[in-house]
């Protein structure tokens, strides 16, 4: 690497800038979620003021908010069991034993990401109407298998072929079965990747959105879809609030960025070594 | 010699057949409603045959709404991989080992907030009058800035959210595969007295030309999902200047009058031009 | 599967099998929770603190109120009642009683609503809007017409009267516009929506002597459409920022934060812009009824009672006992204690001394007045949303400008107008 120069100095201060930009909308937005009306709705933004509570009181105090929280997190989880349970042996069995079909099952996967979610969405709102089961959590739970088994399939299969074939060959010549092969080896040394795409796969349908808002109306409201109502209220705008609103929903997918950055290392520095 | 093993077929199966059924069957469905005219209030639908199709093409809304998807499309991943190029070379160039897994932490966050988070924040650091990213131009000129309602600057300023989110998390990328690169072909070039930006433009980039393809695709499908910010940010507004297809499939579909069965013929069109497209494409960037 | 919480159920069996059949006796059995689809307003947050009261009142029910903005919450309580309707009672308006009554969604308000309440005690024009085909559908939460609002301080260093008719109003609007010292000359709607940009449109239109509909052929693409659309357009170039993709609340956020010198809004704004809590310039405001010819755009907004989520009658009568208490006189008056001006609705209310002592003679004077000119603006059936939804776009490019030619949105309206007619038969 050359010594200190010109050039070197300006791109420093194009990442700083472009760091700044990532974080400083997400650290406005925070502090407003703790500012009283008349400080957010002020000519000069301000940046020392009396911080408050009550726009948290507020948003933490109401029942669709709560109800929210609880569909969010029942459905999210319920969606992402489903996926891993199902979609991990997939992908194993397809990184391991590869058939003629393999190439098309995995294009098949991939093809599901192709769909536009809103033609998605729009039968699945028929069908689920004539069901009988529209704005259920049973509903939203199975539409939301489609993507977290569809990502989860997508993002092991690598994860999978990445387990040295040595391994699992000493295994088997110890008299290891398959399955045992699969559930004591293959799974304990990939897990890390593994619970990356596990985690992805529950970012994925936690911030999901077009879906949510056409299959539900009422009882099985996601958090996304109370936000965006939040958000969207207007009449002497209670921007306080909508900022906390936006500060609570955006804490659960926050949590796993050290997973993800981390899937993303080991992704790529298995790779090179 | 190999006996025959049961494990392929129990662990694929069940999870390809509820794929199927829940990938096959809406589709399906799309197909058969889009030839009847149902309506939200109206349940009971009769079949009118191509109707909906020939409707879609003398409407004014639904040409826009091509148009405004194609620029969204071209616009976003356009300017995500400059972004991600960009970056990501600085990173490689600049960055001290200590400061690069910072910086590539901070890049993550963008694209981890969920998009309704993400446009709310940026909507309200463009709002003209109390905005963070609008104060300096007014404090400036006096006037206010309002950029979501003019229909010159509002799909741009929608596209740079977005860009914000993928571009900075791409970023990281691009960066992750400069450090696979072999280190020999660089010091070659510097040997023969090669500048910085001529080692990148000849040497790095075209070893990356696959990834970064690959890249360029992931990004494509997902622009497909502008709905989002455009739901929260200007609502197809102003007037019909950010009307993507989703968003006007959806408000013929639900909010604005409930046509369930003229937006799946939109839905279906979609689809097909997704699917062929995608396809082609990703038969191509595997060959 | 069923969930967990359960909407109103009927365990009022004894009473039914006593033979009661007064509302009261029936009500007076309620449990569960009253699922409520609503806008934000003042008085519905007031109303969330006496949650005990109702509690008792009914025997045990709760209720629980969702809230979208205008636009979401119209189109919103559209789609759930058009298709499950899991809420037991709806927040409906001037614009969509129509709809709601003619495709079954709400019941008749007057079947399940108790006596006692006085619904007769409510605004004759209140009242006159709730009422669609010989039937009364919803009990307003707030409703009215137009007032001019304006800032005294302003006209008065410009040297100003103000302004009676259109043309000096236009006038005033174009002398007092200063943006460079962060003053507009006035705020308009801009945002689509048959509640929104059209809502503000619609008096120039009738003003000018435009109509909707000959019998069933649409005539809206006549003189008085292009006149009034030019004329809103002129008043637009002195809007305040933000207007021109902004509704009600864009509107009264510039106008209470100072910014614009004169408006014509529904009458609610003045309420806001006289207090002090909400307004920065409570002290310097005067109102007047509208200049002519333009005619105040009659509006009232209630609740009414969803049909699919209260399958039963007793599950109806609790959801009309839950309106009866929710807009009774006992509330209104702990709304007038809040001042909130522009939740009251009851004559009783609006006479009384306490008012009179808040708000003075004049507000009092103005809102009678302007009752004169209050005039139904728009087209009175279930078809309305519809077109003024789809006007409101064709406006809302006029006004962004990436649509220029007025004529031509206004043949389009039409021939959208005929399809619609012809669609619904």
């Amino acid at each position: 690497m050359s010594a200190r120069s010109p050039g070197r100095f300006i791109g420093r201060i194009i990442l700083y800038a472009a760091a700044f930009s990532a974080v400083f909308p997400v650290f406005w937005t925070l502090l407003n979620a703790f500012k009283n009306r008349v400080d957010i709705v002020t000519p000069t933004p301000l940046f020392f003021f009396t911080p408050t509570l009550d726009n948290f009181a507020y948003v933490l105090g109401r029942a669709s908010v709560f109800e929210g929280l609880v569909n969010s997190i029942l459905i999210s989880g319920a969606s992402v069991l489903i996926g891993a349970v199902l979609g991990l042996p997939a992908a194993y069995a397809i990184a391991r034993y590869p058939n003629r079909w393999s190439h098309d099952i995995q294009f098949f996967v991939l093809s599901l990401r192709f769909l536009p979610p809103v033609a998605i969405a729009i039968p699945l709102m028929v069908i689920w109407l004539d069901f009988g089961l529209y704005d259920t959590r049973l509903s939203m739970t199975v539409t939301y298998t489609l993507l977290t088994l569809a990502t989860i399939i997508w993002l092991s299969v690598p994860a999978f072929a990445r387990v040295p074939k040595e391994v699992e060959e000493a295994a088997r010549v110890d008299g290891y079965g398959p399955y045992a092969i699969f559930f004591l080896i293959a799974l304990p040394i990939a897990s890390r990747s593994l619970i990356g795409a596990v985690a992805f796969s529950f970012v994925l349908v936690w911030n999901e959105f077009l879906i949510a808002l056409m299959l539900t109306t009422s009882d099985a409201k996601t958090l996304p879809i109370v936000a965006s109502e939040l958000t969207q209220l207007g009449r002497d705008v209670p921007w306080g609030v909508l900022n906390a609103s936006v500060v609570l929903l955006s804490i659960p997918p926050l949590l796993f960025i050290g997973i993800l950055s981390g899937m993303l290392n080991s992704a790529f520095k298995r790779k090179t070594s | 010699m190999k006996q025959k093993n049961t494990l392929p077929v129990v662990f694929l199966s069940p999870a390809i057949a509820i794929l199927a059924v829940l990938a096959l069957v809406p589709t399906v469905y799309a197909v058969i409603i889009s030839f009847q005219n149902r309506e939200l209030s109206r349940p009971d639908g009769s079949f009118i045959g191509l109707a909906n199709y020939i409707s879609l093409f003398s409407d004014r809304r639904f040409i826009n709404a091509i148009g405004v998807s194609l620029t969204w499309e071209a616009v976003t991943v356009g300017m995500t991989l400059i972004i991600a190029i960009g970056l990501g070379i600085l990173l490689f160039e600049c960055a001290s080992p200590r400061m690069r897994s910072a910086v590539c932490f901070l890049f993550l966050i963008p694209v981890i907030l969920p998009r309704v988070s993400a446009a709310f924040v940026w909507k309200f650091a463009f709002h003209p009058l109390y905005g963070i990213i609008t104060y300096p131009y007014k404090a400036i000129t006096g006037q206010p800035l309002d950029l979501l309602s003019n229909p010159l600057t509002a799909l741009g300023t929608v596209a740079l959210v977005d860009v914000w989110q993928w571009g900075l998390f791409f970023a990281v990328i691009v960066l992750k595969l400069l450090e696979t690169l072999p280190p020999q072909p660089f010091e070659a070039a510097r040997l023969d007295h090669a500048k910085t930006w001529e080692i990148y433009a000849y040497v790095a980039i075209p070893m990356l030309k696959a990834p970064l393809i690959s890249l360029a695709f992931v990004k494509m499908i997902e622009s497909l999902r502008a709905f989002d910010l455009i739901y929260v940010m200007t609502r197809g507004g102003p007037g019909i200047a950010t009307e993507t297809l989703d968003m006007y499939a959806f408000s013929q579909g639900f909010i604005e009058s409930g046509r369930i069965s003229y937006a799946s013929s939109m839905a279906v069109l979609m689809m097909v031009a997704t699917s062929l497209a995608f396809t082609f494409l990703w038969k191509r960037v595997k060959s | 599967m069923t969930n967990g919480k359960t909407l109103v159920s009927s365990i009022a069996f004894a009473c039914l099998l006593a033979g009661s059949v007064s509302s009261i006796a029936i009500a007076a059995e309620c449990s569960g929770t009253i699922k409520v689809l609503a806008q934000p307003r003042d008085g519905l947050t007031l109303l969330e603190e006496q949650k005990p009261e109702f509690e008792k009142l009914s025997g045990g029910a709760s209720f629980e109120i969702d809230y979208l903005n205008e636009n979401d919450r119209r189109a919103k309580s559209k789609a759930d009642a058009s298709t499950i309707g899991k809420y037991n009672v709806y927040y409906i308006d001037e614009a969509n009683v129509a709809l709601f009554a003619s495709s079954g969604w709400v019941a008749p308000l007057m079947d399940y609503y108790p006596a006692d309440y006085d619904y007769a005690d409510f605004d004759p024009g209140r009242q006159k809007v709730a009422t669609y085909d010989g039937k009364v559908w919803f009990a307003p939460l707030t409703g009215g017409g137009d007032l001019m609002v304006y800032r005294k301080d302003l006209l008065e260093a410009a040297g100003i009267t103000p302004p009676k008719t259109l043309d000096e109003y236009i006038a005033a609007v174009k002398a007092l516009n200063q943006p460079d010292q962060g003053i507009y000359g006035t705020a308009l709607r801009g945002q689509r929506g048959s509640g929104a940009n059209v809502w503000r449109w619609m008096p120039f239109f009738k003003g000018f002597g435009g109509n909707w509909f000959d019998g069933k052929t649409p005539v809206f693409d006549s003189e008085a459409a292009v006149k009034a659309t030019e004329t809103y357009l002129e008043l637009f170039k002195y809007s305040a920022p933000g207007s021109q993709t902004g509704g009600w609340d864009e509107v009264v956020g510039a106008f209470t934060s100072g910014q614009v010198a004169m408006i014509i809004e529904s009458t609610p704004l003045v309420g806001m812009a006289i207090d002090p809590k909400s307004s920065q310039v409570a002290g310097k405001v005067g109102y007047m009824p509208p200049p002519t010819p333009l005619t105040g755009g009659g509006y009232g907004h209630g609740l009414a009672i969803g049909t699919k989520a209260n399958a039963d009658e007793t599950s109806k009568a609790c959801a009309g006992l839950f309106i009866a208490w929710a807009t009774s006189k006992e509330n209104e008056n702990r709304r007038l204690e809040a001042n909130q001006f522009s939740e009251l609705n009851r004559t009783s209310v609006m006479t009384s001394p306490k008012f009179a002592e808040l708000y003075g003679p004049d507000l009092g004077q103005a809102l009678a007045e302007t009752g004169k000119v209050t005039a139904v603006n728009f087209w009175q059936s279930p078809q309305w949303p519809d077109l003024g939804d789809r006007w409101g776009i064709i406006l809302e490019e006029l006004i962004a400008g990436t649509r220029t030619d007025i004529k031509d949105g206004l043949d389009e309206l039409n021939g959208f107008a005929k399809d619609l007619v012809a669609r619904s038969q």
